[in-house]
């Protein structure tokens, strides 16, 4: 056999390798998610399987014996399974065959019988040079992701919105292009997205459909190619928080509300300073509250957050060092005693999600579960009145709350 | 080795067994003095083994608790090991603080009891004078004086183990990296901490001894002619490495004094109610904390080196770059620490920093690898038991070292850190790298050292059993990881079940590859009791201790090896 033949052939077997593997973890993140479903359905039906606390069916988004990450359930959190699983994984798995390859190659070409006289050469510029500059360019090519991925995660996005209900005949909506510095001001077209919502049916515009004018000024104007029906809803996002992968990208609005963590020896509190800072704890429940998959992840208290909407997490901790951790939404931060963190997340759906401490803080380190249960505004503002009840205090929705009321019309599809 | 090279050692007169034949008429000190007072590199080498060799049969059994633990849901295992008269809540607590005990001086003693004392104390003290043409080290009375603190360091992490810890358990289990509160006297008030601290404190001090006592030794006690550029790779290993240690090491003690004195003398150096911040530690410890993991793989590096150029017979391809290669390693990790630290809440600029000054050590790392396979093309490779373990190492640090670059991003290590991804990622460049190459060097340097041929079959199965049951416990730790599985978890959510059963069943796997290793040695000793040649294995081992008898005699080059001959070369 040739040198070529053998080196086709070697091709050929990294390809089938590579479909194979590719086939095998987008069949597995597929069997998670029916499984979950299955779950969800089999719960709902046998009555008694019901998740704790009377919120919603069991979530198909925690581990579940899979080879992949945990299901992405915001935008950044997709962005961080682009990066993982489209551009560290052929890079990383390109290379490790390659040195096998390699490897392979050397076993059964020079090997003492297969080459009795061994070759004297101890220098060759050329390949020495390959192999430094090769990898320096692998290299660069991640950063450019990779940078992006983390910015996008470390900065507290800061992007505006504005809500105007179309009369029919109007095509220019004006918004302040006052962000905080002029390094957040919105000066390119990817900064700026459209939306334009008639009864149930939302669309987002595609970038031909309007022009921009007044780029990185103090004020920017949207014209629409056509004026929206009237009593149509036109929705515009700005702002340099552009976040997600390929053609799902958004732009991560301000957040919306703060929520509070602290991490004690062994369970957290949450509180909500933004609705009158009431504080409630949170601790696992015992095997015999919860489901046989859920023990050690389900709570008593969930941590109860609107969806679609930019949350504010700060975190610190009472006695030694905690994590607060969501798989889910790509996000793990440290609570340090006498230091506030912050990160931050938006949940794209309503559901229930799964994250454990993640900083070794004692004997019942492996028992401080966290979950996550993201639901409607209607359920929200319920859930926020309820817990101000419980706190000695008068209800903060009658329905004008002005913030509320606009995040409804944005996120309402 | 050209011949006329290496003149005046004493390797007549060495054929048959028993120190007295062996050592012709050199004068051997007796047992007690040879053994308790030695001063000889080579006797103190084989101490320091012995030593890891305890310390890993004492590490490994950890593990083997830890993965039968493991083994399935539900905390079933560790409750047999703790005081029988308690129940419920009580003894589920005693049973979670022996795990965290056991997670936490697994850790420890693999690191500075294992892999340190075998690298560097044991092949490092037997073969870094020898390759570089030197009677001895050049402090020999110091290298007994950093062995037996190693002793003294080695009874007080026992005593630590013993002593009360938090509340009425014993021993501390706050993990590895030991971070203040928990390590504070918030977490931990009892005496097991302190204790451990002092441990640290005595096993540093040996290694800052040991590694001055490498530095001087190789700048100054090389043989005539051989410069720096000259020398073998393994000293050159060493070498950085002995920087690393005298240069992170104090960092280290200074750290754990202030934790000393945080809880002992009412300082707040890392309690923030006290104008102290717990991210200070966290600071220091992994400023020596990142050094350290170069520190076990530098030398094993170098071990792969000479194995690699022995069994392809050929000199080492690229033999500068693979030098400076290794000083770069050395270099860089000295500032890529706070890549242990993305989510503690480092500022967004800061960790940009950190990813790119990481994702740097893939450079001079790629350089390493291509090389090595470079050296063998071409060659005619004879997969001796030493090659096959060097060949392993090669394939698996690779694997560890992508996902390392993975781990680099901190965008994707928010969702990473603390998973078993991290644990996986280490043990497949530790305990499949560094393990690998001590094994490699172990079996290459096996005859030199004691005399006696082990039986190549039993290597060779030993490698392949071990191969299989490594990557049996670590590979499907990458999807626990991926799958969110946090470390340092007792008990875990039934989506985990799977692949911890896997691993476990890996472990036993290792147990039996544990048990052949056991069992070659010794044969080797005591059935098959076959001389070892001066250089076994032919052409390619051009390296000095070849030129020696085997075992060496007890002192060697009474008159100095040259190398300013044209014809000489040492690598």
């Amino acid at each position: 056999m040739s040198v070529r033949q053998m080196a086709f052939y070697f091709t050929s077997v990294i390809m089938v390798l590579f479909s194979a593997a590719n086939a095998f973890a987008a069949q597995d993140s597929g069997a998670a998610q029916d499984a979950g479903t299955q779950a969800a359905t089999n719960a709902a039906n046998a009555g008694q399987e019901i998740a704790p606390a009377g919120v919603l069916a069991e979530a198909p988004h925690h581990a579940n014996n899979g080879i992949a990450l945990l299901p992405a359930q915001s935008a950044l959190a997709s962005e961080v399974h682009f990066f993982h699983n489209s551009v560290l994984m052929p890079i990383i798995t390109s290379i490790t065959i390659f040195v096998l390859g390699l490897l392979i190659w050397v076993i059964v070409r020079y090997n003492a019988k297969a080459n009795p006289v061994p070759k004297k050469f101890s220098h060759n510029t050329l390949v020495e040079i390959i192999w430094t500059a090769g990898p320096i360019m692998i290299l660069l090519y991640i950063a450019l992701f990779s940078f992006d991925l983390l910015y996008n995660e470390d900065v507290t996005p800061d992007g505006k919105r504005i809500v105007a209900e179309a009369d029919g005949s109007t095509t220019s909506f004006t918004m302040a292009n006052d962000f905080a510095s002029d390094s957040r001001k919105v000066s390119r077209k990817e900064h700026v997205q459209v939306f334009v919502q008639q009864g149930e049916n939302r669309v987002k515009l595609r970038n031909r459909d309007y022009k921009l004018d007044g780029l990185k000024s103090d004020a920017f104007t949207v014209t629409l190619n056509d004026a929206p029906v009237e009593g149509s809803l036109v929705e515009i996002h700005a702002g340099r928080s552009v976040v997600g992968a390929g053609k799902n990208k958004e732009i991560a609005l301000a957040p919306f509300m703060t929520l509070k963590v602290n991490g004690v020896q062994w369970g957290w509190k949450y509180s909500y300073p933004d609705f009158g800072d009431f504080e409630y704890s949170s601790y696992m429940l015992p095997r015999e509250k919860t489901t046989e998959r859920l023990y050690r992840l389900a709570v008593d208290n969930n941590v109860v957050v609107p969806v679609g909407e930019t949350i504010r997490v700060t975190t610190t901790a009472e006695d030694v060092i905690h994590a607060w951790a969501m798989p889910n939404f790509a996000i793990k931060i440290d609570a340090i005693p006498g230091r506030i963190n912050e990160t931050w997340f938006k949940a794209d759906k309503e559901g229930l999600y799964y994250g454990q401490c993640s900083e070794i803080c004692g004997v019942k380190h492996s028992f401080m579960p966290i979950a996550v249960e993201v639901v409607s505004h209607e359920k929200f503002k319920a859930w926020v009145d309820e817990q101000r009840a419980f706190a000695g205090m008068e209800p903060m929705f009658d329905g004008t709350d002005e913030r509320l009321a606009s995040a409804e019309l944005a996120v309402s599809k | 080795m050209a011949d006329g090279a290496v003149k005046g050692q004493n390797n007549s007169g060495n054929t048959s067994a028993g120190h007295a034949d062996r050592y012709g008429e050199e004068h051997v000190p007796s047992f007690w003095v040879r053994w308790f007072f030695s001063t000889n590199h080579k006797d103190i080498g084989t101490l320091y083994l012995i030593f890891a060799i305890i310390a890993g049969v004492v590490g490994g059994a950890m593990s083997g608790l830890m993965r039968m633990e493991l083994a399935e849901p539900g905390v079933t295992f560790l409750t047999k090991f703790v005081d029988g008269s308690l129940e419920g809540e009580a003894q589920l607590a005693a049973a979670s603080n022996f795990y965290n005990v056991l997670i936490t001086y697994h850790g420890l003693i693999m690191i500075f009891f294992m892999v340190m004392p075998a690298v560097i104390g044991g092949f490092g003290n037997w073969f870094v004078p020898i390759m570089i043409g030197a009677p001895d080290m050049a402090f020999p009375r110091m290298n007994n004086i950093s062995f037996w603190l190693y002793g003294a360091s080695g009874i007080l992490i026992t005593l630590s183990i013993l002593a009360p810890g938090y509340g009425s358990q014993i021993g501390f289990g706050g993990g590895w990296v030991m971070y203040p509160p928990l390590s504070s006297t918030t977490g931990s008030p009892g005496p097991a901490m302190d204790l451990l601290i002092l441990a640290l404190h005595l096993a540093g001090a040996s290694s800052i001894l040991g590694a001055i006592n490498f530095i001087t030794t190789i700048f100054n006690m090389r043989a005539p002619g051989m410069t720096l550029h000259k020398m073998p790779l393994f000293a050159w290993s060493v070498l950085v490495t002995a920087f690393l240690l005298v240069l992170s090491l104090p960092v280290l003690a200074a750290a754990i004094t202030m934790l000393l004195t945080d809880r002992n003398f009412g300082t707040s150096f890392f309690d923030s109610a006290g104008g102290g911040d717990p991210l200070l530690y966290q600071h220091l410890f992994w400023f020596f904390g990142h050094p350290e993991v170069y520190i076990l793989i530098l030398p094993g590096f170098g071990i792969i080196s000479h194995i690699v150029s022995t069994f392809s017979k050929k000199p080492i391809f690229g033999y500068l770059g693979m030098a400076y290669a290794m000083v770069a390693i050395g270099f860089v990790g000295f500032i890529v620490w706070a890549h242990h630290m993305y989510t503690v809440g480092l500022s967004v600029d800061m960790k940009a920093y950190f990813v790119a000054a990481t994702m740097v050590i893939a450079v001079p790392t790629g350089i390493k690898i291509f090389s090595w396979i470079a050296t063998m093309w071409g060659g005619s490779i004879d997969f001796k038991t030493p090659m096959l373990w060097a060949v392993g190492f090669i394939f698996l640090f690779t694997v560890g070292g992508v996902t390392g670059v993975v781990l680099a991003n901190a965008g994707i290590d928010h969702y990473m850190h603390d998973t078993y991804y991290v644990v996986a990622h280490f043990h497949y460049v530790l305990s499949l790298g560094a393990v690998f190459a001590i094994f490699a060097g172990w079996y290459y340097w096996f005859g030199k050292m004691f005399g006696k041929e082990y039986r190549e079959w039993l290597g060779a199965l030993h490698f392949w059993v071990m191969f299989i049951g490594v990557n049996l416990i670590f590979f499907p730790q990458h999807f626990l990881g991926l799958q969110g599985m946090p470390r340092r978890y007792i008990d875990y959510p039934e989506g985990f079940a799977l692949y911890n059963q896997v691993s476990t069943y890996g472990y036993y796997v290792m147990v039996v590859a544990m048990l052949i290793f056991a069992y070659a040695m010794f044969d080797a000793f005591f059935i098959y009791k076959k001389k070892a040649a001066a250089n076994p294995w032919g052409e390619g081992a051009t390296t000095l201790e070849w030129t020696l008898s085997s075992p060496p005699p007890f002192h060697q080059f009474n008159e100095l090896p040259r190398f300013d001959g044209a014809d000489a070369k040492a690598v």
